[in-house]
């Protein structure tokens, strides 16, 4: 439903391409995440998927129109909402129920719907106690969630999450990571995480490690975790269960396992321990 | 001598209808040298906290010593402020100059150094951060990746040889490997300079590996102040207050609320891998 062929991209006196031949598909109810270390280029391929760049050479296809088609950018932005990383350049009123308004305003949507639409989408991310609270009162977390809820409001198929956990603190990180895992399960929403830390992406159907401009990896989380030392080439890294996991699996102390989340782990270590 | 915080109380917009206590009552003494660790979640009263440590603000109450100047009084101030260098959240934004060696030297410049001076400090700090002054003291600091921009804004405040560091996220924004080399980096500049380290973060993998003491904050209160031992211990406390237990000391938990035997001081994977061992080794 998004494909990207060969894509190419600049930027402006920048020696090296921040894209260099990226295809892949992304399909209709996936939860795929894209990681890579800074200047990766998983942001500049982020930004492809609703034509907020459009690419120097190659394709970028959403439900099959072509982004560089200029008559075509609403209808994608309608299909594709993309949330940034810093909650305070999204919010643009100053009553958190507008904010999330805004964009269904713009497009055009009877007012009646609009009310459905923000109630149903602050519903969604947890913030309707907040609906007629000023945004610029809320934490970052917060402030994160009400930009979620403006983009869920447009009611896209697709939602790209562009780092969007960057600049919260772990508890922020846990409900945007939340919120992503049930609006993909729950309401069908595909999602796109994109994001630095290694444990949001366990939760992943799809794992896309991005380097250089280019796709370097792609797996699902297990098998990509695999690759440990491939990951730490590319300037990444392995949750820190994986860690564990990888130290324990070298001298033999317990089988070798998929497990990547703590809950995992302590299924496999608790019978080892209750049984000597 | 060090740094004495005693009955600190910060209050925003005192008897107005906003009145808000961001940090109450907080006594405590960083020591020379340490690796002082601050956690707490968003709006706890980290920034409000160690924003008063270099006089940026004054306490509503209660007062801060750094090595015996007051710093509420404004000679003894700029003594103080001198000997505490402050790296804020994000400083890469704050670079500014047209070469990285300008930014690295605005600072001892502003201190009053002669030209010689400011130069063969600058020089160093970007040696000692890991910018090797043949390679970038010439180029803009617009060139500059992610990690290597956090590292000359660092360098900008290490120029200044501040004998107390205050780091605020220092690797917030990095990624796995720019997190790493930072948190490296400021081991070996304390190492080096023998100065102390206090260091707010949201990771609690690096605060376990990294500080010597800890001090969890909530509400603007001072909950708990430790070792990491002590600290990481409280597992479920940790977690009920919103903040994120170092995954390993959350499994120890879990296994032991499954009846297995983890001793409580188990909260990196090294001490997980080395106690197992040796568990299964006896078994």
């Amino acid at each position: 439903m998004i494909r990207t062929n060969n894509i190419e991209y600049s930027y402006d006196g920048a020696e090296r391409k921040a894209l260099d031949g990226v295809s892949l598909e992304i399909r209709e109810g996936e939860f795929v995440a894209i990681v890579g270390h800074n200047g990766s280029g998983k942001s500049t391929l982020a930004k492809m998927l609703n034509a907020l760049l459009l690419p120097d050479a190659g394709v970028v296809s959403v439900f099959g129109m072509d982004t560089s088609d200029e008559e075509l950018t609403l209808d994608i932005r309608k299909k594709v909402g993309i949330v940034f990383q810093n909650p305070d350049n999204q919010i643009v009123t100053t009553v958190v129920e507008e904010d999330v308004g805004f964009g269904p305003e713009n497009l055009g949507v009877p007012t009646q719907e609009i009310v459905e639409r923000v109630h149903s989408a602050l519903e969604a991310v947890g913030m309707l106690d907040y609906a007629k609270h000023a945004p610029h009162m809320l934490s970052g977390g917060q402030k994160q969630r009400i930009a979620i809820a403006g983009v869920l409001a447009i009611d896209p198929d697709v939602l790209v999450f562009d780092e969007a956990t960057a600049m919260l603190d772990p508890l922020g990180r846990r409900a945007v990571i939340d919120i992503a895992s049930r609006l993909n399960k729950e309401k069908g929403k595909t999602v796109v995480m994109i994001t630095q830390y290694m444990e949001e992406v366990t939760a992943a159907d799809r794992v896309i490690v991005m380097s250089g401009g280019k796709i370097a990896m792609t797996g699902t989380p297990e098998e990509i975790f695999r690759r440990g030392d491939e990951l730490r080439a590319l300037r990444l890294d392995v949750p820190v269960m994986v860690e564990l996991r990888e130290m324990l699996e070298k001298d033999g102390i317990i089988p070798v396992t998929d497990a990547l989340e703590v809950e995992e782990m302590a299924e496999v270590i608790c019978p080892l321990l209750l049984k000597n | 001598m060090p740094i004495v915080v005693e009955k600190l109380t910060h209050t925003y917009m005192p008897n107005t209808d906003n009145e808000f206590v961001a940090v109450e009552d907080i006594t405590l003494t960083i020591n020379e040298g340490e690796f002082f660790g601050i956690i707490g979640h968003t709006g706890s009263g980290k920034s409000t906290f160690i924003q008063h440590l270099n006089g940026l603000m004054q306490p509503t109450s209660g007062s801060v010593t750094v090595d015996g100047f007051d710093m509420s009084d404004k000679k003894q101030r700029a003594k103080g402020r001198a000997r505490v260098g402050m790296v804020f959240q994000y400083p890469d934004y704050q670079l500014f100059d047209s070469t990285v060696l300008d930014d690295v030297s605005f600072g001892p410049k502003n201190m009053g150094f002669a030209a010689d001076e400011v130069k063969q400090r600058s020089l160093e700090a970007m040696r000692m951060v890991g910018l090797d002054p043949e390679v970038f003291a010439e180029k803009s600091p617009f060139e500059l990746s992610g990690g290597e921009k956090r590292r000359a804004a660092l360098a900008g405040i290490i120029a200044m040889r501040p004998k107390y560091l205050v780091l605020d996220e220092p690797m917030a924004g990095l990624d796995p490997s720019g997190r790493r080399e930072i948190l490296a980096t400021i081991n070996s500049l304390r190492d080096e300079l023998k100065c102390t380290v206090i260091m707010v973060s949201h990771s609690m993998e690096d605060v376990a590996h990294s500080a010597e003491r800890i001090a969890v904050m909530n509400d603007g209160k001072l909950y708990a102040l430790g070792t990491p031992d002590e600290i990481f211990s409280k597992t479920n406390e940790l977690i009920s207050l919103g903040l994120d237990a170092p995954r390993t000391a959350r499994l120890a938990q879990l296994l032991r609320e499954r009846g297995c035997d983890v001793p409580e001081d188990i909260y990196t994977n090294e001490r997980f891998v080395e106690w197992l061992k040796r568990r299964m080794k006896n078994a």
